[in-house]
């Protein structure tokens, strides 16, 4: 970032003789340093006001779990893994399983976090996947009944943020569309009220079962910059700190929208809201490749 | 460049205290100096003849700013109250801190004269920039700050107004947008 | 109730695994360890890099096949927590987690874990005495591990022992010396007197020992430690010669022990030797950028 050498535009402060570098100043005036790179038409990493950073994703990184997948959303990182665990169904629905999906934001991957019992943004997080997941039904939790009445899976989705460098709600539900994916789990037998798997041999098609997804939602998030509201696609930690509110689409494989939600930044614009819907739905073709790749 | 040679790790022997002075980044421990951070060795030579040569280490991967005795600080004000004004400091020596520390300026330490006749109200209002020096460590909270030379005060402000604030003497600034003056103690553009 | 998280079923266990009856399991034989290809001597190959945690002052990752750890250091900064008197030294924080999904068994992350508090003060321990702390008064530095992937107890705590000095230095913080961490297992080899497994037809070998045969398993596994009768973990300093934190588990004799720790020693030297290539990586990198 020390790279462009932006010394105090003189123009913004009315003080000619103090000057920071480009840092110092963008710690001080956070809002003003920006404006002047949007102005341009670009950002202080380089990417251009729609651009995504790049993306990757790996699957089966945990062996401990059933499920695993990685994602790096440039500076972000997150690690899905899915554990599948036998409990008692619940009463009015006695032939489904669990899908419990959390997001953690420990205090090592960002300054921003405290350590204790999940925070605000954590929540939302949680909150915002588990209803994509349930509402766009990803998952028909009957596949997921072992025995009705008596014993189902419970698929837990616990999503640790590794590193956090803004957009998490997209890196999170991208890595469990890839972990749900990437589950395995061996055929249970039910006898007397014991669950049993078999052990021994390499688990293989024979021994086990994949989950079927119905739809892979992905989605692709925006911030509002100031008064404007200038769409910054995929906004890293420093764009999502002075940002007015956020965007986020989500869009399954047949481009069918799954989920639209909007926080913060007064009212906008339909035409905002098209504008968004477009790019996200290029970029969702885009991270299904590059999820496919692997 | 430096070659890899040069590039050390915390804890490598760097020379002996016979031959060397213990400079940046480096102790002594026993006979021996070491490094303590990783980074580049380099031996400066200063003074006379006579003097030994200091081996020093250049870091790497700077450590995140903390505020130090004499250290100038940019730090914003967050609150005042009769007796001093609460800041978050936000840059020591010219490198951004990655967490603000907190600081206050006490009424005593705000100029040099006439100390008596200070008002931490026209002096800083909050939201106000203002380049400070720090004076000592402090109390378990905050580090103690002074103003008390030309050169430190408010460097950025915003009236009442809305409007942004420009100097017109060591103690008065006058809004942009509406002339009117407010009462600040300014510090003197280097 | 916990209302801060997706709530799940209240009780959920793994289902149990059953093994076929000719299902040949691993036990401790003469010179042959888990992993067939490691030698007693061997540790598994460890990858370290340095700065995977953008917003971190300083961070390192570390993989010893599928003991998998991250570790984001963040600091000096100032003391958060009110209450605590004017310090005129850095306070060095540690924090030890397990990502629920890390070990075999599911771990519920609802309530802070007595292990993850241990694990905790032994790595500020084994990491304080290396860092110029009175460089740094009235500041803390906050040191968070994540364990994504657990495979072996010993061997996870000296991996983070070693990613967190990495990240230290890597931080910039003033040291005096990085600190390896190596963990070492002691188990009884050969056949077993006393059976404590399942065994079905190893007692076939023809002489057996009387007095069992202790061999040290350097950097073991789950499976090994199942049937280790102690471990060791060595925190040191390998440059100043000095062991910073040491723990002794179980059941051994002096000589026993002593091997092991020169054993852990030498292994700590290799570690070093990663640590340092990791540490010249980031520098090259930063200088490339």
């Amino acid at each position: 970032m020390d790279t462009t050498t932006a010394t105090t535009p003189m123009n913004l402060e009315n003080s000619p003789a103090f000057t920071f570098t480009a840092s110092t100043f963008q710690k001080l005036h956070p809002i003003e340093y920006f404006r002047k790179f949007v102005s341009q038409g670009v950002r202080p990493d380089g990417r251009l006001l729609n651009g995504f950073r790049p993306t990757t994703v790996h699957v089966g990184v945990i062996t401990t779990a059933n499920g695993s997948a990685m994602v790096r959303l440039g500076g972000t990182t997150v690690v899905c893994g899915i554990k599948a665990e036998v409990a008692e169904p619940k009463l009015d629905s006695p032939d489904q399983g669990y899908l419990v999906p959390n997001v953690d934001l420990s205090p090592m991957c960002s300054s921003a976090f405290r350590p204790g019992p999940p925070g605000e943004q954590a929540q939302v997080v949680s909150d915002a996947i588990n209803r994509v997941l349930k509402e766009s039904k990803v998952l028909d939790l009957k596949d997921l009944c072992i025995e009705e009445g008596k014993a189902v899976w419970t698929l837990w989705v616990d999503i640790v943020c590794v590193s956090y460098d803004g957009n998490i709600y997209d890196a999170a539900l991208a890595s469990v569309m890839a972990a749900l994916a990437n589950v395995r789990i061996r055929n249970p037998s039910y006898a007397g009220g014991i669950i049993k798997v078999a052990g021994g041999e390499a688990i293989s098609d024979e021994n086990s079962f994949r989950l079927k997804l119905n739809r892979t939602p992905l989605s692709s998030s925006f911030a509002l910059f100031d008064t404007s509201l200038t769409l910054l696609a995929d906004p890293n930690f420093a764009e999502e700190s002075i940002s007015q509110g956020q965007i986020s689409i989500t869009i399954d494989e047949h481009d069918e929208l799954c989920a639209v939600s909007k926080i913060g930044a007064g009212s906008s614009s339909q035409a905002l809201l098209r504008q968004c819907v477009d790019r996200a739905r290029e970029r969702s073709k885009e991270l299904r490749a590059i999820m496919s790749a692997q | 460049m430096a070659s890899v040679a040069d590039a050390v790790v915390p804890g490598q022997r760097l020379g002996h205290v016979q031959e060397f002075n213990v400079g940046a980044g480096t102790y002594a421990l026993q006979d021996f100096i070491y490094a303590s951070v990783v980074g580049l060795k380099r031996i400066m030579k200063q003074g006379g003849d006579n003097e030994l040569p200091f081996m020093t280490v250049q870091r790497e991967n700077s450590q995140s700013a903390i505020p130090e005795i004499e250290a100038i600080v940019t730090c914003k004000v967050v609150r005042v109250n009769p007796r001093f004004a609460s800041v978050n400091i936000m840059v020591v020596d010219g490198k951004p801190c990655t967490d603000d520390f907190q600081g206050i300026i006490r009424v005593q330490d705000v100029r040099a004269t006439e100390k008596d006749k200070v008002k931490i109200y026209n002096s800083f209002r909050p939201g106000d920039i203002v380049r400070a020096q720090v004076i000592s460590l402090g109390d378990a909270r905050s580090y103690y700050l002074s103003t008390a030379a030309n050169e430190l005060g408010v460097i950025f402000g915003t009236s009442v107004a809305g409007g942004s604030l420009v100097p017109i003497s060591w103690q008065e600034m006058q809004c942009t947008k509406t002339r009117v003056i407010e009462l600040r103690k300014c510090a003197k553009p280097l | 109730m916990d209302r801060k998280r997706v709530p799940g079923p209240e009780l959920s266990v793994a289902p149990l695994v059953e093994y076929p009856i000719d299902h040949e399991r691993w036990t401790p034989q003469q010179e042959k360890r888990h992993d067939p290809k490691r030698q007693p001597e061997d540790l598994r190959p460890i990858y370290l890099k340095t700065g995977l945690i953008s917003q971190a002052s300083g961070s390192a990752y570390i993989e010893l096949e599928n003991t998998k750890l991250a570790c984001g250091v963040y600091g000096p900064r100032p003391v958060k927590k009110i209450g605590q008197g004017f310090s005129g030294m850095g306070v060095l924080n540690c924090d030890f987690k397990f990502a629920t999904f890390a070990c075999v068994k599911r771990r519920n992350n609802t309530r802070q874990d007595p292990q993850e508090k241990e694990l905790s003060q032994i790595l500020s321990q084994a990491l304080a005495p290396a860092v110029r702390l009175e460089l740094l008064p009235k500041s803390v530095i906050d040191v968070y591990i994540t364990v994504l992937e657990s495979d072996g107890w010993g061997s996870c705590l000296a991996a983070a022992i070693t990613a967190a000095s990495v990240a230290l230095a890597h931080a910039g913080i003033e040291m005096l010396d990085l600190v390896a961490g190596c963990s070492a297992s002691y188990m009884q080899i050969g056949p077993s007197i006393s059976s404590t497994t399942t065994e079905t037809s190893s007692s076939s070998g023809a002489g057996n020992p009387i007095t069992p045969q202790i061999q040290i398993f350097m950097d073991a596994d789950t499976e090994e430690e199942k049937y280790e009768q102690g471990a060791i973990v060595l925190a040191y300093m390998p440059s100043l010669n000095e062991v910073t934190h040491l723990l002794q588990n179980g059941k051994a004799e002096g000589p026993i022990i002593n091997q092991s720790v020169e054993h852990c020693m030498e292994a700590c030297n290799k570690v070093y030797a990663v640590m340092h290539h990791a540490l010249l990586e980031s520098m090259k990198e930063s200088k490339d950028a």
